[in-house]
């Protein structure tokens, strides 16, 4: 295998397409127990004519964190993007391939994008939370897609879920490990937060609408150290109940807290995939050798 | 001067030269003031100030500040002073100077040695071009202060010497019999003096360079905001000081004085069950005959209330039909359209609109909408109208702030599942508010004083009794017939006060109406023209305050 390393974006010898076709069926039979949560296929993305994704095959089982790592541009979060569809949003982005999700395609007609997103929440790079107080925040998922009512409508009528609402605040912030610190003060605004609470109101606010697959792109680049031990601690809990996949920066973060890596190289290719300890003790690929020892990247 | 004074990183003590250059800003303030003081003719040339005629006072201050400026200069070029020129004062100043001087020299070579045309034109380009090249060919300090300053004293020179409070210079004009009076030209020759003598002590209190530059730069935009604010003032007072007398006119404050209220039944329907017809009457315990009566042969006072009304109903009306298209239009295009053709087009369609004149809507309104609304002016067509004017400004600044709202956001509520509508709804929206009334405002500001749309849509007569004042709420019926409700009042023409002080200054319409103090009631028209306009901006703040505070801080 170690040839990989002399297979470029623009190679198209019969040697190399060989290759690549011999390491997909490897990753793809990377072994895991159970059926996987995701199941990638041949996933090609395009921004007008840049190829930002080219031919990615990848599984993700459930309940597990897997780090996507790779220099800036290589495509790893136009990847995490595709898999909760964000990036339909995008209008000059086109899309072929196949993503399963418990073995139902994502990507065909008649998929409910708002039960799709439930199931695939979404933490973004810097802390968003929106100009609302703490509990609105949280509240606002499950509102909007009327699982909780607490409308003048709902409140006359006597159904107004108040009970539950407190519940799920509660709970959401405790699986974010933020309750204690924001127990008080609930109806301020969240904007008043220091930014690694910030960045965990986010999180709480996307376990609020009941996800079985975490995304987070970047969660911790823009925090300080403890903030983003913090967030480390918390990821490594949520994995006992959560599917979570990571993109970063940072490979000691991946090699941390995740337990199997892939690693992206530039033109949107992925180049390796596999137990984090393997990758990072024993990558098969010299160039994945090169950029996780620093040589490039 | 060392090289290690130049380099030192604190200026030292305060040095004599610090002491002339700060006295003379402080003496080149005192001089514009003085000279906006006459301008706006507070004070008059010969009034006299401890014994001194003003004109004198003027002069003398300006010869000395000039004279301080040169000194300055020339302290520094000797090395007297601390200070760290540069090697020339730069293009601009040149350009400036070279400009400040050809006027001179072509006012001296036409009005002292009185050449021809020819001889003065020679006169100035020859002045302009020395000062010119003398300010960049010098050292920073020379070139800044001399020329300046030289001006500044010529100025001081001339008002003291050749410009008496008498003066005039008829300018000699074959079709408009103009002149220039004292009153005019010697503040308006003090101010520039002021300027260019106090911009270059400033430069010198600094110790040129960079420093001194960004103090004179600093000295001049300082004054211009505070011409800004002070024309502000002047206007806003003047009007006030005019209009105050007549407002309060005919006060009474006591039990029953005021007019007859009446709250009719429908007012209670919601929380009493009043038989219909049933009115509560009661009497004002005060009388503001200004505010609140009509004009009308039997009032001692008349007064203004129909107008108010009528400038209220049009600008909540303009307001309530512009905010909810405007907003609309605006989310479509930020939102939903996709940026291409269409949108562009859309975009210079609002800018159009917003940059039409206002008689244009005017006539649009006169020829389309009044046919069409039983064939009369009436408030819904002025309404209608004004609505429209307003509709762009809210379009613009409502796209403006849709686009400040983060993406992230956006992406935050898509992520959580929930749709466009809704993110848009209860999280764009919301966002944009404060935006949004800001733009509203600045509208509201325009199209109430607005006097041509009413003039062709909406306007009757000018000056109404109080008892024939728009009575919106009061007016609507249920009917049996389609469309079930009726509002006469809404298709009555009626006054507002704009209009109204339009007519009462011009077409003699003043003089044949029963309103005694006719000049009075003007100004304090204008002066309710203003409360009220900018009463609804308080709204306004208040408004956005409101939301920003919910935003940031809830």
């Amino acid at each position: 295998m170690s040839n990989t390393a002399t297979t470029t974006a623009d190679t198209t010898t019969t040697t190399a397409g060989e290759t690549d076709e011999q390491l997909k069926a490897e990753w793809r039979e990377y072994a895991f127990e159970g059926e996987p949560k995701l199941a990638v296929e041949d996933l090609n993305v395009h921004y007008g004519d840049d190829h930002a994704l080219d031919n990615v095959s990848l599984d993700i089982p459930k309940e597990s964190v897997t780090a996507l790592i790779g220099p800036s541009g290589c495509g790893k979060s136009t990847f995490l993007r595709c898999l909760n569809r964000m990036n339909d949003r995008v209008s000059s982005a086109r899309i072929d391939g196949s993503v399963r999700l418990d073995g139902e395609e994502i990507y065909q007609d008649g998929v409910d994008l708002v039960e799709l997103r439930k199931r695939v929440g979404m933490v973004f790079q810097s802390p968003n939370p929106f100009p609302k107080s703490i509990r609105e925040n949280i509240a606002y998922g499950p509102k909007k897609h009327g699982d909780i009512q607490t409308g003048l409508l709902a409140r006359l009528l006597g159904r107004a879920d108040s009970d539950e609402l407190d519940d799920l605040v509660e709970r959401c912030l405790r699986d974010a490990a933020l309750y204690d610190e924001v127990k008080d003060r609930l109806d301020d605004n969240a904007l008043g937060l220091s930014g690694g609470q910030q960045q965990r109101l986010c999180l709480a606010r996307c376990l609020s609408v009941g996800p079985e697959v975490i995304l987070m792109d970047e969660p911790a680049s823009a925090l300080d150290p403890i903030a983003t031990s913090k967030i480390e601690d918390l990821i490594a809990d949520l994995a006992e109940e959560y599917t979570v996949v990571i993109v970063t920066h940072n490979m000691q973060q991946a090699a941390r807290i995740s337990d199997q890596t892939a690693v992206f190289l530039t033109g949107g290719k992925l180049v390796e995939y596999g137990d984090t300890d393997q990758v990072f003790e024993n990558p098969q690929s010299t160039r994945v050798e090169e950029y996780i020892t620093g040589k490039f990247g | 001067m060392a090289s290690a004074t130049e380099r030192s990183l604190v200026r030292g003590e305060s040095s004599g030269g610090d002491l002339t250059a700060a006295s003379a800003v402080g003496l080149a303030g005192i001089m514009f003031t003085l000279a906006m003081v006459v301008v706006f003719q507070q004070l008059s040339l010969t009034d006299t100030i401890a014994g001194v005629r003003l004109v004198g006072f003027l002069g003398v201050g300006l010869l000395a500040l000039g004279l301080s400026v040169i000194g300055l200069g020339v302290a520094s070029r000797s090395g007297v002073l601390s200070a760290t020129p540069r090697a020339s004062a730069g293009l601009l100043s040149g350009a400036v100077s070279g400009l400040l001087w050809a006027v001179v020299g072509g006012l001296a070579g036409a009005r002292v040695l009185g050449l021809g045309t020819v001889g003065w034109l020679l006169c100035a380009v020859v002045v302009g071009a020395g000062a010119a090249s003398f300010t960049v060919l010098t050292r920073e300090d020379v070139g800044t202060t001399v020329p300046a300053g030289a001006f500044t004293a010529l100025i001081g020179l001339v008002v003291l010497v050749a410009i008496g409070p008498s003066w005039e210079w008829a300018l000699g004009w074959e079709q408009q019999p103009a002149s220039l009076t004292a009153p005019i030209t010697v503040p308006a020759m003090t101010l520039a003096g002021s300027l260019v003598g106090g911009w270059a002590a400033a430069v010198a209190y600094g110790g040129f360079g960079a420093r001194g530059r960004h103090l004179g730069a600093y000295l001049l935009v300082y004054l211009n905001a505070g011409t800004i604010v002070g024309v502000l003032l002047v206007l806003i007072g003047f009007t006030v000081f005019k209009g105050l007398p007549g407002l309060f006119r005919g006060v009474e404050v006591g039990l029953g004085v005021g007019r007859q209220v009446t709250v009719e039944h429908y007012l209670f329907l919601p929380f009493i069950d009043f038989a219909p017809g049933v009115s509560l009457a009661f009497d004002l315990p005060f009388k503001w005959p200004f505010v609140m009566a009509g004009v009308s042969l039997t009032n001692d006072v008349n007064g203004v209330w129909p107008a108010i009304v009528g400038t209220v109903w049009l600008v909540l009306g303009a307001v309530l039909l512009a905010i909810p298209l405007g907003v609309g239009a605006a989310v479509f295009l930020t939102e939903y359209a996709e940026r291409g053709r269409f949108t562009q087009l859309v975009e210079v369609a609002t800018n159009g609109l917003w940059s039409t004149p206002s008689i244009v809507f005017g006539l649009f309104g006169a020829a389309f909408l009044v046919p069409r609304f039983a064939n009369q002016k009436s408030i819904l067509a002025g309404t209608i109208t004004l609505g429209f004017m307003l509709l762009p400004l809210v379009v613009i600044t409502t796209r403006e702030s849709l686009l400040a709202v983060p993406d992230e956001y956006r992406d935050a509520s898509a992520a959580l599942g929930v749709s466009k509508w809704q993110t848009i709804r209860s999280v764009v929206l919301p966002a944009a508010i404060p935006g949004v009334t800001t733009g509203v405002i600045l509208g509201v500001g325009r199209i109430a004083g607005e006097t041509a749309p009413i003039l062709l849509t909406m306007t009757g007569a000018v000056a109404l009794p109080a008892n024939q004042s728009l009575n919106v709420l009061g007016s609507f019926r249920f009917t049996a017939t389609p469309p079930f409700v009726a509002n006469e009042a809404l298709l009555q023409a009626t006054t507002a006060l704009p209009y109204q002080l339009y007519a009462l200054i011009t077409a003699g319409v003043g003089q044949s109406s029963n309103i005694s103090d006719i000049d009075q009631f003007r100004w304090t028209t204008a002066l309710v023209l203003l409360v009220v306009v900018l009463s609804f901006y308080a709204i306004g703040i208040a408004t956005r305050y409101y939301f920003r505070q919910k935003l940031t801080h809830e």
